[in-house]
């Protein structure tokens, strides 16, 4: 085996041997194969320590990486999980939105739209048939003797009986017609696309079911009818004149007799 | 031995920590403009009592709505609670509601999701919830 073929271990082992035998004393490499040796070692003592030193800082280095990982996952849930609360928080808010809307147009006695939700109705309305062409009518309808009921019977019975008057009201509408309570015991109507011929038929029939509420119901011993006026809104009109002829038709239902529908035409 | 005190406004919550009783209460809605600003001095005293004092720490929490960075605020209190329980700290969250706003139920759920310490969400009683409006 040739000499530059052999480990280092073996080599260093020989020359130890070769140092240590009394026949090579006299040789005059001895000396500085000695002192090569001796260099050989500590060269090889300082690349351990440069390696392990740059080990450490190969793992330090890691180690620095893989939490850095580990903290920007962790902030990736966090944020994902901020993100997942607030826009819980944004669809409630939206959603009460929607629910505090519905409840500011309805009136909370008899469930029905109240005035609000009526003015915004007819200005919409209004806007339609300004748009496309065609009228509706309105109705006004009030409820006869209201006052004579409240007095006898006390507010609740009062109460009671609006609540039966929407219901009814209700009952004799299309699909497409709206209502709403105007105030105290009048009630409004709205009929689109209807010509007051029309609309004196769904009048009509509102005020035979207002007729018909079983007293037993409302606990009313009196007889219970409505008067309505109706009017048809003319092109180019504020919703403001159709409803003043409405109300002036109301009047003379009242003065002929209640417990009838009257049209202005 | 410092209690804390912060009225509640129109945007952000009523506050009070009561130092002899290991009681953090928080009660309203929360959006401040500025939550940093709003939230501090509660980081503060919530760190300060677990620093100081080896007492267990509740936070009874009343809070309706938030705003992002006020969600942030409470998810890093948390945080400081999950901390100080892995540390063999006692502390607990007691999150009520109102019975009649249900829906808040879920944010907490949300929140308490990578919570181990003790975290229970509670109707109030209806008395209560009256009083409390």
């Amino acid at each position: 085996m040739k000499l530059a073929e052999r480990t280092e271990t073996e080599l260093i082992r020989h020359i130890r041997a070769q140092l240590a035998d009394p026949a090579q004393a006299a040789n005059p490499l001895r000396a500085d194969l000695e002192a090569l040796l001796l260099l050989s070692e500590a060269q090889r003592i300082r690349l351990e320590r440069l390696i392990r030193i740059s080990d450490g800082y190969h793992d330090l280095e890691r180690s620095r990486n893989l939490s850095l990982i580990e903290q920007y996952d962790r902030q990736i849930q966090r944020l994902e999980k901020l993100t997942r609360i607030s826009d819980r928080y944004q669809k409630h808010l939206r959603e009460l939105n929607q629910e505090l809307k519905q409840a500011v147009l309805r009136d909370p006695l008899t469930e029905i739209g109240n005035r609000r939700y009526l003015l915004e109705s007819l200005k919409a309305e209004c806007a339609r048939a300004q748009r496309k062409g065609g009228g509706f009518s309105l109705a006004l309808l009030d409820v006869d003797h209201f006052k004579t009921v409240n007095d006898r019977l006390g507010h609740e019975a009062g109460d009671r009986v609006l609540r039966e008057i929407a219901r009814a009201i209700q009952a004799g509408l299309r699909e497409y017609d709206l209502c709403g309570r105007w105030g105290g015991e009048e009630f409004l109507v709205m009929l689109p696309d209807t010509p007051l011929d029309t609309a004196v038929g769904v009048a009509e029939r509102i005020r035979h079911n207002v007729s018909q509420i079983h007293l037993e119901q409302t606990g009313s011993p009196l007889p219970l009818t409505a008067s309505l006026g109706l009017a048809c809104h003319q092109p180019g009109e504020e919703y403001s004149a159709t409803i003043h002829r409405a109300d002036l038709a109301l009047l003379r239902a009242k003065a002929t007799g209640r417990n009838r529908v009257e049209r202005l035409d | 031995m410092t209690d804390l005190s912060i009225p509640s406004s129109q945007s952000t919550p009523a506050v009070e920590g009561v130092w002899e009783q290991g009681l953090l209460r928080m009660e309203g809605d929360s959006y401040p403009e500025n939550s940093f600003d709003f939230f501090s001095p509660v980081i503060l005293w919530i760190e300060g009592f677990l620093t100081r004092t080896q007492r267990p720490l509740t936070l009874e929490l009343r809070l309706i709505y938030m705003n992002t960075s006020s969600v942030k605020a409470m998810m890093d209190i948390f945080d400081m609670l999950e901390e100080a329980h892995r540390e063999g700290r006692q502390v607990r969250v007691r999150w009520r509601y109102d019975p009649r706003n249900e829906r808040v139920v879920e944010m907490a759920e949300d929140f308490r999701e990578d919570c181990t310490f003790a975290f229970d969400i509670e109707a109030d009683e209806a008395d209560e919830a009256r009083g409390a409006y």
